[in-house]
């Protein structure tokens, strides 16, 4: 083990972009390729490792696989998080820049993270008189 | 796994002590290029042996504004440091013990927010 005093190594200089979970991803909004709000990033989702299993040495590192919305604020304000099942996916392979939002390079309507916010456009604000009229 | 089961966990050297809780993980965009962005991979893990996690990453960038903010943050994230994927023996439900002979590396940022 290395000395905790002293001033640390400066980490490998690396050719790719650095992103930190809390500081550049966790809680950002997330925009569709149209510039309409689609969710946040509650959570993110890695392709591994096993948990308690030991990391054989030239394991090669686990990768982003996924953005992860859902029903969050109960667990937030309580702690744990919901059910695996309950988290809803947005794959990595669909997010095209990473800035102060994150914006997808695809169209938000089709995609499971805004389900909620279609189905009370569709069941409730539809049906409300002048419900359907864009306002634009 | 889910990374939000992996911040706040407690990290020990390979004899069991303790060396703080995994404030953030880091991720460099050098993986399998996909069809807009390479896939993210993990770096390695920001360490924080005196706080549970992160708050708005001071001790990891230059910034010393607002003054009073700035210094109790970096105060009380002193210590932080980067821990690579390579140093990392076990990622267990509720500790990540690492291998004999990690190194620790600076976790700072540069202005751009890369390191």
């Amino acid at each position: 083990m290395t000395p905790s005093k002293g001033p640390l190594a400066p980490a490998p200089h690396l050719a790719g972009r650095t992103l930190d979970a809390q500081l550049h991803l966790m809680d950002r909004q997330v925009l569709d390729h149209d510039g309409v709000p689609v969710t946040t990033v509650d959570d993110l989702e890695l392709s591994g490792p096993a948990v308690d299993e030991e990391i054989p040495p030239g394991t090669p590192a686990p990768v982003l696989t996924a953005l992860l919305t859902g029903p969050v604020l109960g667990t937030r304000i309580f702690g744990g998080r919901p059910p695996s099942a309950r988290l809803i996916r947005i794959p990595w392979k669909d997010v095209a820049a990473v800035d102060v939002v994150l914006t997808l390079g695809v169209s938000g309507e089709n995609l499971d993270a805004g389900w909620v916010e279609r189905w009370i456009r569709d069941k409730i604000i539809a049906r409300i008189p002048g419900g359907r009229r864009d306002p634009r | 796994m889910i990374l939000g089961d992996l911040l706040g966990t407690a990290v020990h050297d390979p004899d069991g002590g303790w060396l703080g809780r995994v404030a953030d993980a880091r991720f460099v965009l050098d993986g399998t290029p996909r069809q807009l962005l390479a896939e993210p991979r993990l770096l390695g893990l920001v360490v924080s042996p005196h706080s549970v996690a992160s708050f708005l990453g001071y001790e990891r960038t230059g910034l010393t504004q607002p003054w009073p903010l700035a210094n109790l943050l970096r105060w009380r994230h002193r210590g932080s440091f980067l821990v690579m994927w390579e140093d990392i023996a076990m990622i267990g439900a509720g500790s990540v013990r690492l291998r004999p002979g990690f190194i620790r590396y600076n976790p700072q940022l540069d202005d751009r927010g890369q390191e």
